[in-house]
Parts: C-alpha cells; structure tokens; sequence
C-alpha cells in the first residue's frame, strides 16, 4: 500500500535517529504573572545554535548528548529568560517568563514569535498579537481580529466595514477557522461588519495562508486558528470596555491557585436602543430590534505535571425582531449564532511524548419565523458536528519534530427548511431530511533538519467522507421532474470519497539573514457554503458532498524568499503563488432558498473550476517606536462554469489586481500611542447589465458577462490615538516616608479613532436605476453608486485591573 | 421612503439606501415569494437605520456595444386576438425621450400564427391612424401606455378578423421574421383556474388609517400538478378628471406563482396594487403606493399559465424587482422565443370585480 511506502522513510528516520545514548530536557512555558502557557515560544539552546518551539499548550521537548547546556527562552514582549542545564539525565524544566515592563511595540503583527520566519519552514503563516489590536483603528471602535488580518498581503476583506475574509482566491467557505479546536461555521455577526472573536478572551491568532500542515484539513483555502486565554491561576484580573456599539468585560482567575482557573468575558451591543430614536414610531420600523451578544468561557484544571483538563466554550447569538404595533403589520423573530464547546486532556507520556485529545460540539443555526395577517413564513437552517480528535507531538530529537493523530467528525447538515401557513391551511413543502455525513483523516508529518541549511517538513494526509442516511431522495428525470422518491435506511452510505493530501515544504538558508523556501501542497474539503448573494448572509447554507457535489480541491504552489534588515529591525519577503481549485460549487443564475423545497439539496447548483495566482510583497518593522508593515499584493483569481457565460472564464468576486495596506504605530510617550492603517485596492469585480428592453411598460436588465465590470478602485485611512493613565504610581509608606514607584494595578485607556479620515465614498456596489419622475412622462435611467461608510470618529474606554 | 440628512456634489447620504426602498418594500403581506429577501432586507435597513451613514451618488460607467436583440411581448387569450409587439434591445443608458422608447418599435415585420394548420397573418396596426377612444381601446389591450401611444407612432401587430381569436387548450406557434431574422415561440391556452372568491380587506399598518387595504382572493389549486398562475388588476374607477384610475391590466411584481407547494390546497393569498410604470400617479410616490383605498373598482384578471410561460413571468418579476438590490444576483430573464427575447404566452383567463368597501 502507497501510504505505508511513503511512512516507511519517516519512521527508518526517525527510529534511527532516536538511537544515540542522550537526555530529553521537557516541560511547559508560561507567563511568570498569569500562568497563561505561551504558544510558539522559542527555547534555543545556545551551544547548538538551535532552538524548538513550544507547541499549542506551551509544552516543549529538546533530546541532547550529555553535557551543559544554556537555554534562552524567547517570546514576544517578554524578557529573555536564561537558564544553565547541567544535563545528565531526563530533566524537566518548567519555563517561566515576565513580561517586559514597557512594551515600547504598540502594534505587532509577529511571524517570528518563536523561530525567526528565515528558519520555519512555514510560508504564508502570520501570527497576531492581540495585545496590541487596541492601539489601530477601528470601525466604530470594535477592536476585530478578523478585520486587522485583512491587511495583510494575499489576505482580502469583502467590501466595506466586512471582517469576511477572503485567501490567496478561495471563497469564505474554504478557510478553516477554529477556536480552541473546535469549528465556527460563520465567524461573522451582522452582513460580516464585525467579527464572532472577542479580543479580550483570545491569548493567540494564528494565520496559515499556504502550505498547510498535515494537521490542518477539510478546507482549501486557509486556517485561521484561534486560542483562548486559558484565564490567570494566581490572582483575579478583569478588563473591558465601553464603546459606541457595544461593550465587553471579562473576568478571570483561579479556581484553586496554580492549579485551575477560569476566564468568562462577554460582550453585547446595543445598536437597538441607540436607534430607537430614530426609528419613527409609526413606521415600518417600528418595534424592531437588533443586537448581538458572545460569550467566551474557559476553564482548566492541572492534575499532574502530566496531565491538564481544559473546558472551553463559545456563545453567540444575533437576534433582529420585528413587532409592529398594527393589526396588520409583519411580526417577525430572527435569531442566528454559533455555539461552540470543546473539552481537551493534555497528557505527556514522557519526556519525548506529548499527546493532546479533543471532544469538540460546534453548531451553527439560522432561523426566521414571521407573520402578517393570516400568514405564517418560517425558514431554518443550521450544521452541527460532533468531533473527537487525537493528536501526538513526538521530539524523538532536535532534528525532528513529529506529528501525527487522527481526526473524526460527524456532520448534522439542517438543509434550507421552510414552512408556509395561509389561516389553518398548510402549504405542501416537505421537511427536507437532515443530511449526515462521517469525516475521519489520519495524519503525520515530520519537521526535519536535513542539514543546519536545509530543512524539510513533510507531511500526509489521508481524508474520507461519507454520506449516509437517512435520506429522503427525489429522484427526477431528464427535465428536473420529480418522478419518485428513495428512502435510504439510516446509516447506509450515500456517497464516499477519500483521498492523500501530501503536503511538503522546505527551508534553505543562505546566509544568516537570508533563507529561501518552497512548498506544494493537496487539499480536500467536502462542505460547502453556497451563498445567494454577494455579501454573506445568515442564509447561506453549508452542504456536504454527496451523490452530485464532489469534494472541492485545491493545489497550492508557492515559493518564497525572506529577508532580515538592520539586525532583525525589519523584515522582509516575497512570495509567490499559483493555486488551482475544483469543484466549486454556485447556485445556479437566479436560485433562492425558497425555491428550494421539494427537492433535492443539491438540485439547484452549478459546478466549475477555479484558479488563483499572485506575489505577495511583505515589510515589517518589527522594534523601535515605530512598528507595522507594508504589503503589496498583485493577484489574478479567476472562476470558470460550464453553466454561466457559456464557459467563459470570468474573474472571481475576489480578484483583485493590486492591493496595497500600511500599517504603523507609533509609541509617542508612556501614555500616548498613535495607529495609522492605509488600505488600496483594485475596484471589486461586478456584473451589470448592459442592455434595456421594455415588457409591460417596465424596464428589464439584460446582462451579458458575470463579473464583466469592476467598480472604483477602494481606499481608506483610518487613525487611532490611545491615551493612557500613567502605568506606575508613587506611594508613600506610612510609617517610614519612603517614596516609591509602584506598578498600577488599575489601567484604564481612551482610544480615540477616525475611520476614512478623508471622508472618501468608497463603492460598496453599483446598481442601475430607472426611475420615472412625477407628473412627467419618460423614464430616468441612471448609474448609482452606495458607498456605506463615510468619516466616522469613534471612541472607546477600556479598563483592567 | 427618502430621508435625505445631508447633501454634498450629487452625493445623498440617508439612513436608508435608496437602492433598496425605490423598489417598494412597503409591508405588503407576506407572499408566497421573497420571504428570505424580504427578512434580509429588513435586517440590512434596521442596520443601515442604525449606523445613518449609507450614501448614493451618480456615476458615469462605460458600456460596451452589444448587437440589438428582438424582444416579443406576445399574449393570446380565449375570445380575443393575438396582440404581438415586436422591439428591439438597447444599449443600457441610450437616451429616454419619446423618440428613442419609441425607435424600439419594430415595424415592417412579417408575424404569423398556426393553430391546427391554420396560418393567421397579423396585420401591422399603428396608432398615429388611431382615434382617442381606439387609443384607449388599444392602451388597455396591449398594456401600453396611452401617452406613448399617443406621443409617438407605435406599432404592433394583432389581427381584425373576428374569427383568429384564441380557445381555451389549443396551440399557438408564432412566427416573426423581419431584415433576414426568424423568431418562433408555442405556447398554449390552458383552462383557466377560477378563483373562488376576491375581495378587500384593510391593512391595518398605519395608524389611524381606514382606508388602505389589499385585495384578497381564495383559489383551489387543481389536484394535478403543473398549474400556474398571475394576477392582474385594475382600477376602473374615475379620477376627479374622468380618467379611468389604471389604464390598463398591471401585475405587481412577485405575483406570479406555480403549484409546486400549494399542489390542490385551497388557500387564501392577496396581493398588494401595481403601479403604472413611469406614469406618475401621484397615489403611487405616496403612503397610498401599493395600497387599493376604500372606493376602489378593482377589475381582476387572473391567469392559468403554462410552465415556460410562468419560467418567463417568474424571472422577470426578480429581475424587475432586483433592479438594485444588494440580496439578489443578477439574473436574465427565461424566455420561450427561440433567436430572440421576450414571451410568447397562451394565457388561460378568469375574470372578477372587486368593490373596495371597509
């Protein structure tokens, strides 16, 4: 069998490798002050000139040769912890870092938290410091994880205000986002201006855009991985904030001291009672209401020096209802959110054994149940998964760092489902069946210094997918008639599909501020989103691959070259891409989820091909007062169907030929910070009709080419000025009159930002109107652009103690 | 439904887009269509209400050249001839006074229509030869506008022979050809559904009011599948000048519906008043728009439709309807014409009368 030939290699290696009489130095990470485990920390070991870092729960393992050793443990914004081994047997070394007392770096966007980008092997992968989110601006002042990883090259927003985002070409449904491990099928409240991730209750941001490891699977495009703090185990903390849409506050600290703590922050706007004022009272407004809430939980307890239990959770939930106060006005409910729970058991086997198991729920659910008079409407839809995961870091020695594990979900897929009443008489709709589906991937994967040059991280993948019943089939004919149905027993398989997804790449340095690195990898994902519009709508419905909709694929090219200045001051690289996808899948030309009914799920779907090619141009300053990037993005993504515009290519709603984004900040003192971000980008691709014709006096579109027009080109300044209270203060002791300097426990900051500070109306789309003007015979015809958001100050206080 | 707050260069900035409340979303009663569109368009108001910050401005955009395209706008119904207007596509922004809407309109054409083997030759019937009462006459039967007809020279081709006149079940081909073009289309006469009762009922949305209301309808959808139907309406009541309030026959839009979820149910729907298009009713830019009013003559036309015809009638209405609307993607019309655009439509027909009391 293929698979085992290609394990046999990898095993030889590292079974050979594990043979030489050495000492394995293990143990965990963390903050000195909260006892948060610090994720991709490097611990460099400085006779070798080499380093490892630790992995997701802050655990490393290095295995050397007898002797003494100085270990210098490294992480962003910390203080450089050294520490002497004397080594003569299996020690373990808990880590402990403090923070720096000024963190002079207010706006960190870090690829080079634990190895310098010039020694990873990873291409295409960002990591954010949440920390420092704050101090840029923000649309109405809602600090967003999502929006900010939009600035960064081969990384695209959808329009304006959108946290949407969009990867090196691959839709929205091809990015994987997970939070503590568990999936978030729409990471967005209300049409994507702000995103699901409160940044208060989030330790790591982590971004892969290419070369993804074996670990990672089931979507084409991106990882976005997301953890949470796991809360202070020494004393109770708590932060928020008070801003113009909304407020956040979170509380965290121990359960038992050094053992367990919690975190538990919460948000919720309140766009409902700001409007209210202007909704007139007799309108058809009346008696609505909008808002958000999230709520993020966590809790962990440490058992042993081995074993630690974690519990997280996410809540979330957008609710817009409609009561009017007429007789005969709609009434109408639509709540729609995610949730999230993922329990973990952290366990080290041994010194060179670290193994993580998960149990994850996620599930995401749209509803709309309304009325008027005598009518009834309800529409739902939703996906639910039930995942276990087992995954294993092995260090058999520091040229290899091993994972490998296992990976099973089940898929409950609630498909469009509507309910029409008029008085006592039901329409005939049928309740489509639930679909369900099996998805199970075995992994491995080995980071290897070939050479002190040359390193290679090969991994493979094998992904299955199965569709099973119960399953209530139309079956049609030729011509779309349905002719009868098919009932398949529960269990039973539907559709199966599999298949190896290798994913290699490599590292060579060339000198110590140069390295060059390549990868290639396969990708398969089996859900879909299919959306019905260009902004994505709570609507859109994730399906699963079955009889007629085959697994989406995705192979990615890329090649790079990455560069320090100025002794690590600034960073550099150039990455360059070519991606090919098929089996994407698209509604048919004018579909609508009610038109859905009484038929199959996949019935009204289109499918084609895509692909995507680009150079990603990076700058980072990475220390000194002034921090942030440029980066500059050249691309071409282009779709092709059968079934629109007679196969022609066309290009993607995400093409974008040129996308420029500046981001700075600047530290001016201890108690101001000043943000600036510029963003530039090629004017979105859209269609528009080109010629009119008249039938019942009323004028029709009539459109030739999808996406054939592409609006104005978009750009924005945005600016953000943080002040400050004085981080430390003095106090007098009592019985001496000494004056000293202490810390302040209480920190409180006002964020003042301007969004598009030069007031520019940016498109957000284009339509034509054709209007007829009172009293006059004759129409108007004319092109409109609606921009959404124009000059927009806001201000924000936050606070923590 | 405008509130302009400010005013800049051309540039409207309101709480609600204009690209969304041109096209009435007035709360009509929830119909069979557009549910998710209708809660998608509530949520994206209440947002846009809240953040006050969207805003409109005129654009210039650069149109390639496209090939003209012949558009039929054909109808066939039992007891009356066939009525056939030929135009032709434009370019998007070509001018919109009188002459050039009116340079649509092909002449010349030869137009033919076979039931049974029988060949009916349409004649070519234009209005500047037309009297006030025969332009009326024909405003009413074509569904164009009176004022057009009478601005501009139009032609459309029907027959006067009392004998080509449309039977329910029958089928109709139609053929046009015209400088070296051939269209052709078929299309039947189904029997036509009757609906079992019509009548007003107020709305009840605004306060205070008693006069505004719906016309409401009762249907028994046959037990077979494959039936569809539209619904026309029209005023023929007085204005204060003596003209009738509607011209003609008008559908409003998202009134078109097949049997697929209503397959032998009876049920009662209503429907909300069309506009004349580009008439300039004053009841249609005020709080009376897509309102009947309590003193109302409403004519009803209710058709049976076959499944191309409703393909047609179904897709028009979204892409009429969709004319700047962020939640739908643009689609072209489904036409039954082979070599052009447009319908050729058998229409099975029940007539009612709807006197519009509290």
């Amino acid at each position: 069998m293929s698979f085992r030939k290609l394990l046999a290699p990898l095993l030889f290696l590292i079974a050979f490798s594990a043979q030489a009489q050495r000492f394995t130095v293990s143990g965990f990470v963390t903050d000195s002050a909260t006892g948060e485990a610090l994720i991709g920390a490097s611990v460099f070991i400085q006779e070798l000139n080499k380093g490892v870092p630790t992995n997701n729960y802050g655990f490393y393992s290095v295995t050397l040769d007898q002797g003494d050793y100085t270990f210098i443990v490294r992480y962003i914004g910390y203080a450089d912890l050294q520490r002497k081994v004397h080594l003569t047997a299996d020690v373990k070394i808990n880590l402990l870092l403090s923070t720096t007392v000024h963190v002079m770096k207010a706006v960190e966007v870090n690829g080079t938290k634990a190895e310098s980008h010039l020694e990873s092997t990873q291409m295409g992968n960002v990591d954010i410091d949440v920390t420092k989110l704050q101090a840029l601006p923000a649309l109405f002042g809602e600090v967003d994880i999502l929006k900010t990883l939009q600035l960064l090259p081969g990384v695209q927003s959808n329009g304006e205000g959108n946290s949407g985002f969009y990867v090196r070409g691959g839709g929205p449904d091809q990015n994987l986002i997970l939070l503590d491990e568990a999936t978030v099928y729409n990471a967005s409240h209300l049409f994507g201006f702000f995103s699901v991730f409160n940044a208060d209750a989030v330790k790591n941001v982590e971004l892969i855009k290419g070369g993804m490891p074996a670990y990672y699977g089931g979507r084409t495009s991106s990882v976005l991985d997301i953890t949470m703090k796991d809360g202070n185990d020494k004393e109770f903390h708590g932060e928020g904030g008070i801003g113009l849409i909304s407020s956040r506050f979170t509380l965290e600290g121990p359960i038992v001291k050094d053992k367990s703590s919690f975190i538990v922050s919460g948000r919720r706007t309140y766009i409902d009672a700001i409007t209210k004022p202007f909704i007139n009272s007799n309108g058809t407004f009346a008696g609505s209401g909008y808002y958000f809430y999230d709520l993020n939980a966590k809790a962990n307890y440490r058992l042993s020096d081995k074993d630690r239990f974690f519990l997280s959770g996410y809540f979330g939930r957008d609710v817009f209802t409609l009561s009017g106060n007429q007789p005969g006005s709609p009434n109408f409910k639509i709540p729609w959110g995610n949730a999230t729970v993922s329990g973990r058991w952290n366990h080290v086997y041994g010194p060179k054994l670290f193994m993580n198991a998960t149990a994850v729920v996620s599930d995401y659910k749209f509803s709309f149940a309304g009325g008027q008079d005598q009518f009834g409407f309800k529409l739902m839809s939703g996906i639910r998964d039930y995942g276990l995961k087992l995954d294993f870091n092995q260090y058999p020695n520091i040229r290899n760092n091993v994972r490998y594990g296992f990976q099973y979900t089940y898929h409950i897929y609630t498909p469009s489902t509507v309910a029409v009443n008029s008085g006592s008489t039901d329409f005939n709709i049928d309740t489509p069946s639930k679909l369900n589906a099996h998805e199970a991937a075995v992994y491995i994967q080995d980071a290897f210094d070939v050479t002190d040059l040359f390193r290679i991280n090969f991994g493979l993948r094998y992904s299955w997918f199965a569709q099973v019943g119960p399953y209530h089939e139309y079956l049609t004919d030729d011509a779309g008639n349905t002719v009868g149905t098919y009932d398949y027993p529960a269990g039973s398989i539907i559709a199966q599909y599999g298949g190896l997804e290798p994913r290699v790449s490599m590292r060579y340095t060339l000198d110590k501020n140069t390295s060059v690195k390549a990868s290639v990898n396969r990708n398969l994902q089996y859900v879909h989103l299919a959306s019905f519009s260009s902004i994505g709508l709570p609507t859109d419905t994730w399906i699963p691959s079955g009889k007629n909709v085959k697994p989406q694929e995705a192979w990615q090219y890329s090649v790079g070259w990455f560069r320090d200045l100025k002794q690590h001051t600034y960073e550099g690289s150039i990455e360059l891409y070519y991606k090919s996808m098929a089996n994407q899948i698209e509604y048919a030309e004018g579909a609508t989820p009610q038109d859905g009914g009484n038929a199959n799920y996949d019935a009204m779907l289109v499918f084609g091909k895509g692909w995507s090619y680009g150079a990603e141009f990076f700058l980072k300053r990475r220390m000194g007062r002034l921090t942030g990037w440029v980066g500059y993005t050249w691309s071409k993504t282009m779709r092709q169907f059968p079934a629109v515009d007679n196969d022609e290519p066309f290009p993607s709603r995400w093409d974008r030929r040129n996308d420029i984004s500046v981001v700075a900040g600047y530290v001016l003192n201890e108690r101001w910070t000043l943000g600036g971000t510029f963003v530039y980008s090629t004017g979105q691709a859209t269609t528009l009709p080109v010629q009119r014709y008249f039938i019942e006096n009323r004028l029709v579109s009539q459109y030739t080419q999808r996406n054939g027009f592409r609006m104005a080109p978009y750009n924005r300044l945005d600016i953000a000025a943080t002040l400050k209270n004085k981080p430390t203060k003095q106090v007098t002791d009592k019985t001496t009159g000494d004056v000293s300097t202490v810390q302040r426990k209480y920190r409180s900051s006002w964020t003042f930002s301007i969004y598009n500070v030069y007031d520019r109306a940016n498109p957000y789309f284009y339509y034509f109107d054709a209007s007829s003007d009172s009293g006059t015979t004759g129409i108007t015809v004319q092109a409109k652009q609606v921009s959404l958001f124009r000059i927009l100050p806001s201000i924000t206080w936050n606070f923590q103690f | 439904m405008k509130r302009p707050d400010r005013e800049e260069d051309g540039v409207t900035c309101s709480g609600i887009t204009p690209c969304i409340s041109h096209r009435t979303i007035h709360s009509a009663p929830l119909r069979l269509k557009h549910y998710d569109h209708m809660a998608s368009r509530f949520l994206f108001l209440a947002v846009l209400l809240s953040l006050l910050t969207s805003c409109t401005k005129d654009i210039t955009v650069d149109l390639p050249n496209y090939p003209d395209q012949l558009v039929v706008e054909g109808t066939i119904e039992p007891g009356t001839p066939p009525f056939v207007i030929l135009t032709k596509t434009q370019s998007y922004f070509a001018p919109t006074d009188v002459n050039t809407l009116a340079s649509i309109f092909v002449t010349g054409a030869t137009v033919t229509v076979t039931t049974d083997g029988n060949v009916w030759t349409l004649d070519q019937i234009c209005s500047n030869l037309l009297d006030s009462t025969s332009l009326a006459a024909a405003a009413e039967a074509t569904g164009l506008s009176p004022s057009l007809l009478s601005a501009a020279n139009i032609c459309i081709y029907t027959s006067i022979d009392p004998t080509h006149v449309g039977v329910i079940g029958k089928t109709y081909r139609l053929d046009v050809s015209v400088d070296g073009k051939s269209l052709s289309a078929v299309s039947s006469i189904p029997n036509p559904v009757p609906l079992d009762s019509v009548w007003f009922k107020l709305a009840q949305q605004t306060p205070g009011d008693d006069t505004l209301g719906y016309a409401w309808a009762r249907i028994t959808d046959p037990d077979t599948l494959g039936n569809a139907y539209r619904w026309m309406a029209k005023r023929i009541n007085h204005r204060a000048n003596g003209q009738t309030m509607d011209d003609y026959y008008i559908s409003p839009l998202g009134s078109t519906y097949d049997d697929k979820y209503i397959n032998g149910l009876t049920f009662d729907f209503t429907e909300n008043r069309g506009s004349e298009y580009y008439a300039g009713h004053p009841e249609d830019s005020n709080a009376e728009q897509g309102f009947f009013k309590v003193g109302d003559t409403i004519a009803v036309k209710a058709l049976s439709i076959g499944k191309k015809e409703f393909d047609f009638y179904s897709t028009y209405d979204s892409n009429v309807g969709s004319l700047g609307d962020i939640f739908s993607t643009p689609a072209n019309v489904k036409t039954n014409i082979t070599g052009g655009l447009g319908i050729w439509a058998g229409r099975g027909v029940y007539l009612d009368t709807i006197i519009c009391v509290p």
